[in-house]
């Protein structure tokens, strides 16, 4: 009886070892000895992703591994080890302290890894809905309009008035032009987006521009180069969009505010946690 | 007749003990067997698909399957692709470029991540922030451009037809000029896979439903999808898995 419990007992005592064995040799990050499949190899215990290695041999040689020769696979391999060995140079040398390129690429890098952690997070659709409805005038469509600049001569103010009130009726043509002397301004006269309108007449006549309904003249509007009177031929104010037309835009928009969020926590945190100790002088 | 009861009991304990131990072991050789294996050979071995395709659908439907679908089929009114048809934005849908995109995501901000293209909004004043060159378009010109796109895709005629031909012949010069769309789409404008831009003649369309409206709202506003990065997150097996399931979604063999 006592020999049964001592021979099942050193039998659990060695099935133990053997697992605890097995799972030292080969977990992830502990193994000094095995290859993880996932990977191609271990450099000084920093593992070569198999992924990477198929990533570079297609990129290296257009090839898979299947039609990769010997040669390319070693090429690659031999590559990738050179590369993780002068990582890891770089690292015992601390060329982070004194390069601004591997400062600027480890910012960089920490920004993305920021981002990229905002990024897996998959908003609700209630999420979106509440952000589109305190931002909904953002995802209003662009507004177009086809206007026409009418610019007569600074000493021709009874004739921009005249035709600034017939205008309405009447569309300009270029014979009325010609009959008041009058010249085509800047704006396009094709149909046009709004920002392209302001760029077009400056801020000045688009804000005048905008508020004109269909088949309407402005007043005369004085201006260094002239008298102007703004003729609309049609104008589509920006209609908002309904959720689900812009809920593209929202998406994208919601992200890069998490990510700026996450930006701003991440760095308070990591000033907070650090010992900073500033000059008198810059205090 | 009580020892052998007993012994019988440690013999069914160590039995058990024995298959766990067995499934545990071909378990994860098979994983092994799984992640060293040529991904492009991964199809040709029925034992490794059945493995990976049964690992990577309950993946697939916990972490995927929020924005893809249970069953992969997508939703063309957000612009998530459809994994079933066999039309691959990015690579060419082999279990290596799938890898690729799960591992690694699009436009996931992770430094691996296929992130070389975003399709320009040319509504807006400023069409893209990485290229000033890329200048905004008129109304006028969004619809010329979008007359020769359903002229090209042959579905004119489901948008109610009557294109005006002098405006697909304007917007086929936009297209191939001062609009710069050749640059991503190829002057043929049948995409490129190696920066995801897609096929414009072939009739699938990510967003929307190939409309006049639809491709308006894409020209004029823009389009840049994300597919978050998984590395770090499943381990890599889940995603080798989970690569194959897709693969197979498309290939008739999930199952």
């Amino acid at each position: 009886m006592k020999n049964r419990s001592l021979l099942l007992l050193g039998c659990g005592a060695l099935t133990g070892l053997v697992l605890a064995g097995y799972a030292l040799f080969t977990a992830r990050g502990t193994s000094t000895l095995i290859v993880p499949p996932e990977d191609v190899a271990l450099v000084n215990q920093q593992t070569i992703s198999r992924t990477d290695y198929l990533q570079q041999l297609q990129t290296l040689f257009g090839v898979d591994l299947r039609h990769a020769t010997p040669v390319q696979r070693r090429k690659v391999l031999d590559d990738m080890i050179r590369e993780e060995l002068l990582v890891q140079r770089g690292k015992e040398l601390d060329v982070a302290s004194t390069d601004p390129d591997v400062r600027g690429a480890m910012v960089h890098a920490v920004e993305l890894e920021i981002a990229a952690d905002a990024i897996s997070a998959q908003p609700t659709d209630k999420q979106l809905m509440a952000y589109f409805a305190v931002h909904r005038e953002r995802y209003a469509g662009e507004g177009t309009m086809t206007v026409r600049d009418l610019v007569f001569s600074q000493t021709a103010a009874e004739t921009a008035a005249r035709a600034a009130a017939s205008l309405g009726s009447t569309a300009p043509t270029p014979a009325l032009l010609a009959q008041w002397h009058a010249r085509a301004g800047t704006a396009v006269g094709d149909e046009e987006f709004y920002f392209a309108a302001r760029i077009h007449l400056g801020d000045q006549l688009f804000e005048v521009a905008e508020g004109l309904a269909d088949a309407t003249a402005s007043a005369p509007i004085p201006r260094a180069d002239g008298i102007h009177v703004l003729y609309m031929v049609s104008n589509h104010r920006p209609a908002p969009a309904d959720f689900a037309a812009a809920r593209d835009r929202v998406l994208n928009d919601y992200r890069n505010e998490s990510i700026s969020n996450l930006r701003i926590a991440d760095a308070a945190f990591l000033r907070k946690r650090a010992h900073v100790v500033i000059a008198d002088d810059l205090r | 007749m009580a020892m052998p009861l007993k012994i019988l009991a440690a013999a069914a304990a160590a039995a058990c003990i024995g298959v766990v131990a067995a499934v545990f072991l071909h378990g994860n050789r098979l994983e092994a067997r799984l992640l060293r294996a040529d991904p492009m050979t991964i199809p040709d071995n029925t034992n490794l698909m059945l493995f990976a395709t049964a690992r990577g659908k309950p993946l697939f439907k916990t972490d995927c399957a929020i924005c893809h679908g249970t069953a992969g089929q997508g939703d063309s009114t957000r612009g998530i692709p459809n994994l079933r048809d066999n039309d691959w934005l990015y690579g060419t849908g082999t279990i290596s470029d799938i890898e690729q995109v799960i591992n690694y995501g699009i436009r996931s901000y992770h430094p691996k991540a296929w992130n070389l293209a975003t399709m320009p909004a040319y509504g807006t004043a400023h069409p893209t922030a990485r290229d000033s060159q890329i200048p905004p378009l008129s109304p006028h010109n969004i619809e010329d451009l979008v007359a020769f796109l359903l002229e090209l895709q042959g579905n004119d005629a489901v948008n109610g037809g009557g294109t005006d031909k002098t405006a697909v012949a304007r917007g086929a010069a936009l297209f191939a000029g001062v609009g710069g769309c050749y640059d991503c789409h190829g002057s043929d404008a049948k995409g490129e896979p190696a920066i995801g831009s897609p096929n414009l003649t072939d009739g699938i369309t990510l967003y929307g439903d190939g409309s006049r409206a639809a491709l308006t709202q894409s020209i004029s506003y823009g389009r840049a999808g994300v597919c978050p990065a998984w590395s770090g997150k499943l381990t890599p097996a889940g995603i080798r898995a989970v690569a194959v399931y897709v693969y197979s979604l498309s290939h008739g063999t999930s199952g």
